[in-house]
């Protein structure tokens, strides 16, 4: 039978038309390719903010880490000239001339004070990424053996409900108190407990998918808990992880700042000794400089590395990806 | 429910124990014991042996270590008459050396080593120091004993030193009759005025229970509390005396003393408690006391420091939940519309930036545009004072409010009750105020316990910022300066709030919502 083809508005391609069995094609599934990254970063840049975000964090990551490596910060360098003591922008570009290094103003010892925001953010950073790094990795590791064993659970459950009652600050401050802050010091002292109200956080949400059908059908199979752990509960929890990171950087900073603020950080030049240094600067008409300007940065770094994180903790989300 | 509330409770007091016990293991076994000498300019100036004494006598006061030096052995032997004053001068001079000791020296050191090894302490002896065939400067010979005292024996004695009760029996020579007087008209108040009082004579303090014009107004002095302590800060001060004395100047006014003097003075006549032979010695005490309980604190305009922190904390907690939780809801209705992102950058930075940025950013605007004082002063104390600290603790505190109203509220709108509460006719808003609103302020309940309690923590960085004389320096200042007794107390007062805030938070969730139950039966 042959039909007009073109009164139904067809071409002779949308017709059935005969198609030899084949074992092997019969076995593909069409479906539409899916990859879990590619979406991730499909979603991430659709949103134009973080492009912006990123660059921001690009220029903020190659100041903290590049610059210290070509520019020696000499803290002392001005210190026997008195006149370069506390000097707002303005005068210190008058009075030493104009460069980088002076476009934010001078500190207590004529330091400048732009250079000094950079060696204590890469100090800083550093304390927060290692931080972080640290009690991650423990805290993932651990809550999902603590989620998935019910023997680790009861002993786990009760040294968390002890732990869980001193406040992180008291533990931190005391283990400073302790073994006397540096660097690699303070790293243990944030990591001895941290790691724990995140493993906590894990093995909530481990347990809340656990015993969820598709894992129960996945057992029946005959799958390994670590298979399973791997590949049905770990994609399930990135977003879940990522979001924790967004939090858990900007906070390492937060209390770097804070420790120093009380007298109790290191002695090294990180953001927050330089604002417990310039507190009295805060008031003093004209010094603001010094002292606002680690705020601002310390600011800036943790309000990026946040929406930088919440961002990727949202893409990550496979809900998302439609 | 009872039954439950007990276990929970029991489950608290262990956690408590653990915890001092952690803290007491870290400070004095792990912490390296010369660090207290860091800051100590005594220290430098020690010479040769007499270092080393300082070095003990100071571990001691710090509570590392019971240390005996060899004369203070002899000294008590003599007050105990066992030993006279010429055998004592005889036997305390120690020779430059062990050999050189002389023969009554050597019997008494053999029985000093022999009394305390076998009382489990190490005996050590440092010969003198000579310089040109002298004893040389600070060098003179020593002989001690010291034990370091276990993490056990200090967690028992601590614990069973927590709580003590004063009784009639509490002073060894007392004059007159022991025994309690109850009266209806304190004397203090010149005895015809009606205001009941518990007076003791053998207790340590004088007045057991008594009644003034300040909070909460009825005072006892029968049991008190002994957290811990201060070795460095306020030396020789108990932690819940430095936290709940006033502060301030000291406030005068016209008081009548026991004799009928009347004067004025800071003096506070309810604070007596008994100091041995004061009276008989001191014609100031004669004049205005008929017994030895001469030993007052004095009257301060300021309040304590768990009353600055008090005050501000709890006007903190009840603005955060006024405004926090209809911020949150507003949120939650007005969902992805523009107040909504308003209120996602607001949480966001709170949460992000360091809180030291933004007290100090409020502390700028508050000090240059409004004109508020951002200095504490309780010597002229203004309520314009007390806003910044609230408004600095008010703002983060609202921001985590929002940000679980908002997502407890926004979880519960998708549920199918609130399905069926809309295929049922409900209007939008009835939906919000009677099904959603409820079920979400449950989980937010929780907190509230612990928002309460936490306001007697104080907050280290807003008492700071503006200078306020509250409780959260007290552990700030104690970590600077070794203070190891204050640091367990401190410990011990967190922990302990901690764990009542968990279960008063429980309990309350359970009030709240009569389908959370605790106990099977109910079930």
């Amino acid at each position: 039978m042959d039909y007009d083809l073109e009164q139904f508005g067809m071409s002779k391609e949308e017709l059935f038309a005969q198609v030899d069995h084949n074992d092997l094609e019969s076995e593909k599934i069409t479906a539409p390719r899916y990859s879990y990254w590619h979406s991730v970063f499909r979603v991430f840049f659709k949103k134009k903010i973080n492009i912006f975000i990123l660059v921001l964090l690009a220029i903020i990551i190659l100041l903290a880490y590049l610059y210290p490596l070509f520019v020696e910060y000499e803290k002392y360098g001005n210190l026997l000239d008195s006149s370069t003591k506390h000097l707002s922008p303005a005068k210190a570009i008058e009075k030493l001339g104009f460069s980088i290094h002076w476009i934010l103003g001078t500190g207590a010892s004529g330091e400048s004070t732009w250079d000094a925001i950079w060696y204590g953010s890469r100090l800083s950073i550093s304390l927060a990424l290692i931080c972080a790094a640290i009690n991650m990795t423990v805290g993932v590791l651990f809550g999902a053996l603590w989620g998935f064993s019910k023997k680790v659970d009861v002993v786990m459950i009760e040294i968390y409900n002890i732990i869980a009652n001193v406040p992180y600050i008291l533990v931190v401050s005391v283990m400073v108190m302790i073994i006397s802050a540096n660097f690699w010091t303070l790293v243990f002292a944030m990591t001895i407990t941290g790691w724990l109200s995140i493993a906590y956080f894990m093995r909530t949400q481990v347990l809340i998918i656990r015993d969820r059908e598709y894992n129960l059908a996945s057992k029946c199979l005959g799958t390994s808990s670590f298979k399973i752990a791997l590949k049905n509960i770990l994609p399930f929890l990135t977003s879940v992880i990522m979001t924790v990171v967004a939090t858990e950087i900007p906070s390492y900073i937060s209390y770097e700042v804070f420790l120093s603020y009380i007298g109790m950080g290191m002695s090294d030049t990180s953001l927050g000794r330089m604002i417990y240094a310039a507190e009295s600067a805060m008031v003093t008409p004209g010094w603001q400089f010094e002292f606002w300007s680690p705020v601002a940065v310390a600011s800036i770094i943790t309000v990026v590395l946040y929406v930088a994180g919440q961002n990727l903790g949202d893409a990550s989300d496979p809900r998302t990806h439609m | 429910m009872t039954k439950y509330l007990l276990k929970r409770l029991l489950h608290g007091v262990i956690s408590i124990i653990f915890v001092v016990a952690i803290v007491m293991l870290l400070i004095y076994s792990f912490m390296d014991r010369n660090l207290i000498f860091g800051s100590d300019s005594a220290y430098s100036h020690q010479k040769n042996n007499q270092k080393t004494s300082y070095v003990y006598q100071k571990w001691e006061d710090f509570g590392y270590l019971d240390y005996v030096p060899y004369s203070d052995y002899l000294k008590s032997l003599v007050s105990s008459g066992d030993m006279d004053e010429e055998t004592y001068t005889a036997a305390v001079k120690l020779g430059q050396t062990a050999e050189k000791d002389s023969d009554a020296t050597k019997e008494y050191v053999a029985q000093f080593t022999e009394y305390y090894e076998s009382k489990g302490y190490t005996i050590e002896r440092v010969d003198a120091v000579m310089q040109r065939r002298k004893v040389a400067d600070g060098g003179a010979s020593l002989l001690f004993a010291y034990k370091n005292i276990p993490v056990t024996t200090r967690l028992v004695k601590y614990f069973a030193g927590l709580i003590s009760f004063d009784s009639v029996n509490a002073i060894e020579d007392i004059e007159g009759e022991r025994g309690l007087t109850w009266t209806w008209y304190d004397p203090v108040y010149g005895g015809d005025k009606f205001s009941p009082a518990l007076i003791g004579n053998g207790t340590k303090h004088k007045y057991l229970i008594y009644v003034d014009s300040r909070f909460p107004f009825i005072h006892q002095n029968m049991i008190s509390i002994n957290l811990g302590e201060s070795y460095t800060v306020n030396q020789g001060i108990e932690i819940t005396t430095t936290m709940t004395q006033p502060q301030g100047n000291t406030k005068k006014s016209l008081i009548t003393y026991e004799t009928g003097l009347e004067e004025m003075s800071a003096d506070n006549l309810h604070s007596a408690t008994y100091s041995a032979t004061s009276y008989q010695d001191d014609p100031i005490a004669v004049a205005r006391y008929t017994d030895n309980y001469t030993s007052v604190l004095l009257n301060r305009s300021g309040k304590s420091k768990l009353g600055y922190s008090f005050i501000i904390g709890i006007i903190d907690v009840v603005l955060a939940y006024l405004l926090g939780l209809p911020l949150g809801v507003l949120m939650a209705r007005k969902k992805d519309k523009l107040i909504d992102k308003i209120g996602t950058v607001y949480i966001m930075f709170i949460i992000a930036i360091p809180s030291l940025a933004y007290i100090f950013l409020f502390k700028a605007i508050g000090g240059t545009v409004f004109h508020l004082p951002t200095q504490f002063d309780t010597a002229a104390e203004k309520w314009t004072m007390y806003i910044l600290p609230i408004i600095s603790l008010c703002l983060p505190a609202i921001a985590g409010l929002m940000k679980w109203m908002r997502r407890f509220m926004i979880d519960q709108m998708s549920a199918d009750y609130v399905k069926f509460a809309r295929s049922g006719g409900l209007s939008e808003k009835e939906i919000f105020s009677k099904h959603i609103m409820k079920n979400a302020a449950v989980p937010m309940c929780h907190d509230i316990p612990a928002s309460v309690l936490g306001a007697l923590t104080g907050a280290i960085i807003t008492e700071r910022v503006y200078s306020v004389p509250g409780v959260g320096n007290v552990l700030t200042q104690a970590i600077s300066k070794y203070d190891n007794g204050v640091i367990v107390g401190i410990t011990m007062f967190y922990a302990v709030l901690s764990v009542l805030a968990l279960i008063l938070g429980d309990v309350l969730m359970s009030i709240v919502d009569p389908r959370i139950s605790f106990s099977s039966k109910d079930r």
